[in-house]
């Protein structure tokens, strides 16, 4: 057998953006029917084709960190008879039959292309069930509609509107509700929704974590109306959440664009979101006190090995980093601000709605004192490996952190790739996190682990 | 109808074979009742009757034909394929370049990623049409590698809004001057995924064999197989045959000279598609016999090939030798294996197989599940009727499950039969039930595992390193539990489900089919 050759890239003359995207990095909206299995005891009801569902949770549970997940999810698997005469008569029968054989505290359905295309009316037969009690909300997430970004926040304010309801009660002054990162899509969000909730536990808060094993599930959600204010801890996902809840119980918000990595940027966030919660000082102190004593031990004996102790490495310089924009801002920074590991082409790749990106473009023209740069908006794998192609990495020594997609890239950039997000098809996650005083050690692991492995092997 | 090559539009295995994805009873039951209804299965008695696809009012995520397809065309080296879709028919890309990558090792190609690209629909294309972003697509897949063929995959959507698909890829065929194939595979047209093998197919049979062979290869064999490494060419290498191993990966040029070869081998009857239009446009003989998974089936396959190659004179020392290499191993495994209790859930003849190789193996099955049910092939012939084969030779299977990858149906059927280990393809929700339930797995992803003399060791080898799990699986176990409510799991019958309260009609009648 000759060896096959593939196919040539030709190289670009004008490589200009189009609607094209190759090696996806993201799900459609309706790949946010894993934020409902991020809710503990909670089950989605997928009205769409038989592949729709399946597909979307196999790239974002599977070949993601091989995560897993109970996926159990009712399907209608429409086929050309629902296409033909609409789906409604299936989507009664199959909640009918779900309601009677899965054991859930909330359902979720959620609606594909075909139902959205030819115009079921989902909320008419969802009805009947509603006024008999059955805890069944409706988020229409057509693939079309938008990506599992966009998606998540649709099932979120569903399950706000449909199932926690009104409230014009007594608020609790130490209940807090976080909106941070994407269950799933993120590969780290099990641990780092754990150690969110840790750190904010660490100063004084209840913390509504609201998804993964630390969640309470539908009981949670239901206190969501009785928070005394919501963080919003990503760059811009969360925010109409929050300014839902904020127009719905009258609840503050809190905006933190910048999720915490090391202790520099995760004390300064526990003492920003102390002071808007009116949390007493001396106890917020003494935990991160306590928080910084324990990581910097760590991090001295880190330091010795980083300025090159017992070590002939080649350590890196300078980063790509290739990925959303939650982690993709939180990396840049702490590498910045913390390492010394200065910015080299920063590419945001789930496509932000247009009114936020000025502000995340802020982030990056100010990431220390001294420290700035220009990230990018790019969803397609081609136009992303055409850009950092660009960069000028001469007298540095390049690291790449971004998907298994940038694979390619780190081969021809002669870098390590570490790989922060989905897809991840070569990394095995199970409770890693990468933020707050603990994530940012096992980072740190990571990626020089990776970086010594790298020169001892080849 | 049947096999028609003059439309893009392939004729769905339902309507073509009566595909079907729901039942439950025993193997020989099935078996009977297939052959009864379609006239083209083995004689298994005289007990059969009409073949009824069962019903159920609850169903659950599934897979679709064009996630099939799409994963198949990305497998054709020098191709790019672009799914015109929206993006989440595209999120796929990721597990067919990992699927890619390590194929490329285990074939011996140079390893990189495959191209594929999503026209990337979105709301206002549902409204206005996505046929020019498929145009910008198109010239985007051009534009980046120049690729001999592109592909064109369509989805439930493009399906719905009526893109012309066709009109577009025929114009911009000539433009461009290279081949671009339209694959309609709409996950809605056909109620299983196994449609989408007859997609890629038919696109292969229309548009990329060599239409007018000028020679006949003598020695060179078709191979048609669902993914994996070579594992046929030491095997027929020794009759002096070459194989053109095709599907699971291919170059063009394999598909080009599919109509020069001497005769097909389809390693899984669920491909039929491919061998049967072969042999009726082109002429190449499909070998017809059952599939070389257990010892004697593999000596009569290679008899078989032999004959219709002409090379029976070399054929019975090679079973001889191949028979005694495998010996000792063989013996070894079947003590150790003997009365030990199996489980198989496959898809169609797939799972037909690997029932054969347990069997050999000395394993007792209970139960088995396959993920789709095709009564008749596309051949006609009942040599190929794999499952009449195993329930004559090895005995009934008492609960045989039918069912596409039902997790709550998976339960009960495994519940029932409380097997010791499982052997599953399509692993994934498998794996989410025996894991739970405390039942070692071994999962096939190269489907090429059992095949041949070699394949029983293989299969043999890889159940005992499963088996060493049990005390890691039994603690999962112990700490798990299932979100159904009681009454299912206590259940054995996996369509015990109640008929709906709401008394909405169900469609549950058998398609005929058509021919």
């Amino acid at each position: 057998m000759p060896l096959a050759k593939h196919l040539p890239v030709v190289e670009p003359q004008t490589a200009s953006k189009t609607n094209t995207i190759e090696q996806s990095r993201y799900a459609c909206s309706l790949g946010a029917l894993t934020s409902v299995l991020a809710i503990p005891r909670a089950t989605p009801i997928s009205h769409c084709g038989p592949g729709c569902a399946s597909k979307q949770y196999g790239a974002l549970a599977g070949i993601n960190g091989y995560q897993g997940g109970d996926f159990y999810v009712p399907s209608t698997n429409i086929g050309e008879h629902e296409v033909v005469f609409g789906g409604v008569e299936r989507l009664d029968e199959l909640i009918d039959a779900t309601l009677k054989i899965m054991d859930s505290d909330l359902f979720v359905v959620v609606t594909g292309c075909v139902p959205d295309l030819v115009g079921d009316d989902v909320q008419s037969v969802l009805r009947k069930y509603v006024s008999r009690g059955a805890p069944l909300v409706l988020a229409e997430t057509g693939g079309f509609r938008g990506n599992n970004f966009t998606g998540h926040e649709v099932i979120t304010k569903a399950i706000i509107d449909q199932f926690v309801g009104p409230y014009s009660g007594p608020r609790d002054k130490r209940l807090v509700n976080v909106w941070s990162l994407l269950p799933y899509q993120n590969t780290f969000w099990r641990g780092d929704l754990g150690e969110i909730k840790r750190l904010l536990e660490g100063i004084g808060l209840t913390v509504n974590i609201l998804f993964g094993a630390q969640s309470k599930g539908a009981p949670e959600w239901k206190t969501i109306s009785k928070a005394e204010f919501n963080l919003v801890l990503s760059p811009w996902l969360g925010l109409q959440t929050a300014q839902h809840l904020e127009a719905k119980y009258g609840q503050r918000y809190l905006h933190v664009p910048v999720i915490p990595i090391g202790a520099n940027q995760t004390s300064a966030f526990l003492r920003q979101v102390a002071s808007f919660g009116g949390l007493e000082v001396g106890s917020v102190e003494s935990f991160i006190a306590a928080e910084e004593e324990v990581y910097y031990g760590y991090l001295r004996d880190f330091g010795t090995f980083y300025s090159g102790f017992t070590s002939q490495y080649q350590l890196p310089s300078t980063a790509v980093v290739v990925s959303e924009s939650a982690y993709n801002l939180a990396v840049t920074k702490f590498l910045a601000s913390q390492l010394g590991i200065l910015p080299c082409r920063h590419i945001i790749t789930e496509n932000p709605p247009e009114q936020y990106r000025e502000s995340i473009r802020a982030e990056y023209r100010n990431l220390t004192p001294t420290v700035s740069t220009e990230v990018d908006f790019e969803e397609d794998g081609y136009r992303i490996l055409q850009k950092v192609r660009q960069a000028d990495i001469s007298d540095q020594v390049p690291i790449v952190f971004g998907s298994t997609w940038e694979g390619e890239l780190a081969k021809q950039l002669g870098a390590s790739l570490v790989e922060i997000g989905h897809p991840a098809t070569d990394e095995v996650v199970l409770s890693r996190t990468n933020v707050g005083y603990r994530g940012a050690l096992s980072f740190l692991e990571k990626t020089f682990t990776t970086v010594v492995r790298a020169s001892t092997i080849s | 109808m049947g096999i028609n090559l003059k439309t893009s539009v392939v004729e769905h295995r339902e309507r073509r074979l009566g595909t079907i994805i729901r039942w439950d009873g025993s193997a020989a039951q099935l078996a009977q009742d297939s052959a009864f209804t379609f006239g083209t299965g083995t004689d298994c008695g005289r007990r059969g009757k009409r073949l009824c696809e069962a019903s159920t009012p609850f169903s659950q995520a599934s897979m679709c034909a064009e996630c099939i397809t799409v994963t198949n065309a990305t497998l054709v080296q020098g191709a790019v394929v672009i799914q015109h879709s929206p993006i989440g028919c595209a999120s796929s890309q990721a597990f067919t370049c990992r699927y890619f990558r390590d194929l490329s090792v285990q074939r011996g190609w140079e390893v990189e990623d495959p191209h594929s690209l999503c026209s990337n629909l979105t709301e206002n294309d549902m409204v206005f049409g996505g046929i020019s972003k498929l145009e910008q697509t198109v010239r985007d897949a051009w534009n980046r590698y120049h690729p001999k063929v592109i592909f064109i995959a369509t989805s439930c959507s493009t399906g719905v809004i009526g893109d012309d698909v066709d009109g577009l890829a025929s114009q911009l065929q000539k433009e461009l001057g290279t081949q671009v194939i339209t694959l309609p595979c709409e996950g809605f047209r056909a109620k299983h995924w196994s449609t989408g093998w007859d997609v890629i197919e038919h696109g292969i049979l229309r548009n990329l064999v060599n239409k007018a062979p000028e020679r006949r290869q003598d020695d060179l064999v078709n191979v048609i197989h669902l993914g994996g490494p070579d594992v046929f060419s030491p095997l027929l290498g020794q009759l002096g045959l070459r194989v053109n191993l095709v599907m699971g990966g291919n170059t063009l040029e394999s598909l080009a000279q599919l109509t020069e070869a001497s005769c097909t081998i389809t390693m899984c009857s669920v491909l039929s598609y491919l061998a049967a239009g072969l042999e009726r446009e082109y002429g190449v003989p499909e070998i017809k016999c059952t599939l070389p998974y257990g010892l004697n089936s593999t000596d009569e396959w290679l008899r078989e090939i032999a004959r219709v190659t002409h090379r029976e004179d070399l054929v019975e020392d090679v079973i001889r030798k191949e028979r005694a290499k495998v010996a000792p191993k063989l013996e070894r495994l079947r003590k150790v294996l003997n009365g030990k209790r199996g489980f198989v859930a496959a898809g169609g003849a797939f799972a037909h197989g690997l029932i054969a190789n347990l069997h050999e193996l000395g394993v007792q099955i209970d139960g088995a599940y396959s993920f789709h049910h095709d009564p008749s092939y596309d051949s006609n012939d009942p040599r190929q009727d794999l499952l009449a084969h195993v329930v004559n030779t090895y005995g009934d299977i008492p609960n045989y499950t039918v069912a596409a990858d039902q997790q709550f149906q998976g339960y009960t059927a495994l519940r029932r039969v409380r097997p010791d280990f499982v052997i599953s393809r399509h692993g994934g929700n498998m794996a989410l039930l025996t894991t739970r339930l405390g039942i070692p797995t071994l999962p096939i992803f190269y489907s090429n595992d059992g095949i041949g003399y070699e394949g029983l060791l293989t299969i043999g080898a890889g159940i005992l390193r499963i088996l060493a799990r049990k005390p890691f699986l039994d603690d999962i176990a112990a700490h798990s539990t299932f979100p159904y409510r009681s009454w299912w799991l206590h259940q054995n019958d996996p369509f015990a489900f109640p008929a709906p309260s709401t008394g909405t009609e169900l469609r549950n009648e058998v398609p005929v089919a058509s021919r």
